[in-house]
């Protein structure tokens, strides 16, 4: 089997020189299917790592007026511990909130210093079990009466809760639009790579058609036949994979940063972890289209 | 070795380019096929070669039914069998070592198989001084030697040979028929398909005579026949 495999290798490699033309084509039209397959699975990583931590975040905050009765919002934190929803409660005293909000603007002692009395509320930090179904406790709440006992503003309850549903909400349609846009690309620019693959392989089986039939005369097995077009067309895909992978680093080595910079407050990060399991997505897939367009064109031109 | 029964081969319906045909070829007979263009000299070997199915009939070479046989066992069933043409159907781009030499390579045998056998073959049809020649520097009755050390380098215990002197002179087609005759001698069962009534005259072998797809004579040390 040695032999044969240094000789596939060298037939496919052959059959490439002789249509350059051709299998540049296929080349760059399935580096850049594979590209766009990379650019949105990178993207789709980011922000669903951003919308992890906002997640993390997202808690529906209940401010409490000054001095309201201990056993009132013990009461509505039993409440709101028995509604399926809801994970944890947690209480803030006015004190903690003071010292959080400290910790927080610790970047600008001016402020702290000017701070007199403690002007902030106590609160009850709710955190959910599905971040998404933010609003849905939000309207439970507001219609509480133990909360409109016990809220910062009685007169406007809607002030007395803080929760982040808007970002949640942009972030989700935002990678569902990037996932949707990324698929119907890249089904489009897979069929390109097909078409290409298919033809230079169909080239290569024509401009081989003598060694061919000599093969079949003498008694080649099919599959050695086949062997060295299957093997171009995935070298073929290898490459513009390569490619891709390269290109997507390349991205990330120049993008990231910048992105870090004028986003801080968002964790743009793409892990080695998921790097590696993109560029194993991009390979398999590369593999998988060469495979399929030499198919294709072996069963159409090739009659072993 | 070969055996015919019953076998037809239709292609458009109602002209059959072979019919009624039943031959049995034992093991080391030299065979002529004799007949006008068009009389199924060309469909008979592509037959044998299951190049082509049969309409009807049952067809059997080298102990496979080749009617039957699965799609992937062809590669196999042409091991057993070596083939000659008319046009040489040798690679330009390679010298006779390698054209013999590709013959094995493609079938898997390892190098060490190609290095002996080639050069001992390439003794056998006489050409030892010009391994190293590609085609277009060989004469024809060369390049037919060599296409020949390719379907004998394997040793297949059936060589068909489908108009192998039509391009050349006769003195040449001699040598070819001769070389023919040698490789006959090592056992190997030969079917030459021709219409060069002269060397069939001459050689006296077995002659199969093909009319309209019928086999109108089949006479041991035969001739090629009368009228034209």
């Amino acid at each position: 089997m040695a032999i044969n495999i240094g000789y596939f290798i060298k037939e496919s490699a052959q059959n490439f020189r002789r249509n350059w033309v051709m299998s540049l084509g296929a080349v760059i039209t399935i580096y850049l299917s594979l590209l766009l397959v990379g650019i949105s699975m990178a993207t789709g990583f980011i922000v669903s790592e951003i919308v992890k931590s906002v997640e993390d975040k997202v808690s529906v905050q209940i401010f409490l007026k000054d001095g309201a009765a201990t056993e009132d919002v013990e009461a509505l934190q039993a409440w709101l511990l028995s509604d399926e929803m809801v994970d944890t409660v947690n209480y803030v005293s006015k004190e903690q909130a003071l010292e959080r909000f400290k910790e927080e603007m610790a970047g600008s002692p001016e402020i702290v210093e000017n701070i007199r009395e403690n002007p902030l509320p106590a609160s009850l930090d709710v955190t959910l079990k599905d971040p998404r179904e933010v609003q849905a406790m939000v309207d439970k709440i507001m219609v509480n009466e133990l909360f409109l006992k016990v809220c910062d503003r009685p007169d406007n309850p809607e002030e007395s809760l803080k929760y982040g549903q808007q970002i949640v909400d942009r972030l989700f349609a935002f990678t569902r639009i990037v996932r949707y846009i990324g698929v119907v690309f890249v089904a489009m620019l897979a069929v390109v790579s097909l078409i290409f693959i298919n033809n230079t392989i169909r080239l290569a089986i024509y401009s081989r058609r003598k060694e061919i039939g000599i093969m079949r005369l003498v008694g080649a097995s099919n599959w050695f036949i086949r062997a060295p077009f299957l093997l171009e067309g995935i070298m073929q895909s290898l490459i513009g994979a390569a490619l891709a992978i390269l290109t997507i680093l390349l991205i990330q080595a120049a993008l990231l940063p910048w992105l870090r910079d004028t986003l801080p407050f968002l964790p743009v990060d793409l892990s080695g972890g998921a790097m590696l399991q993109l560029s194993l997505v991009l390979v398999v897939a590369g593999v998988i289209i060469g495979l399929i367009g030499a198919g294709l064109a072996l069963r159409r031109y090739l009659k072993v | 070795m070969i055996s015919m029964r019953g076998v037809e081969k239709h292609y458009v319906p109602d002209a059959p380019a072979l019919a009624e045909v039943n031959v049995e070829i034992e093991a080391g007979e030299f065979v002529f096929l004799v007949g006008h263009s068009g009389s199924g000299k060309s469909t008979f070997i592509r037959l044998l070669q299951r190049e082509l199915l049969p309409t009807g009939g049952q067809i059997i070479v080298a102990g496979q039914d080749v009617v039957r046989l699965k799609n992937w066992k062809v590669p196999y069933l042409r091991r057993n069998i070596g083939c000659v043409f008319q046009d040489f159907k040798l690679l330009p781009n390679k010298t006779a070592y390698e054209n013999v030499a590709f013959a094995l390579e493609v079938i898997g045998r390892s190098k060490h198989v190609i290095r002996t056998q080639v050069p001992e073959v390439l003794r056998l049809v006489g050409l030892e001084d010009k391994t190293e020649s590609y085609p277009d520097e060989l004469s024809g009755g060369e390049q037919q030697r060599v296409s020949i050390a390719r379907a004998f380098v394997n040793r297949p215990p059936i060589l068909l040979a489908d108009e192998p002197t039509g391009n050349l002179d006769p003195a040449t087609s001699l040598g070819i028929m001769s070389l023919f005759n040698r490789i006959n001698k090592t056992g190997t069962t030969v079917l030459v398909a021709t219409h060069d009534r002269e060397m069939v005259d001459s050689m006296r072998k077995r002659v199969i005579a093909l009319e309209n797809g019928h086999i109108i004579r089949d006479q041991h040390r035969g001739v090629y026949g009368y009228g034209d």
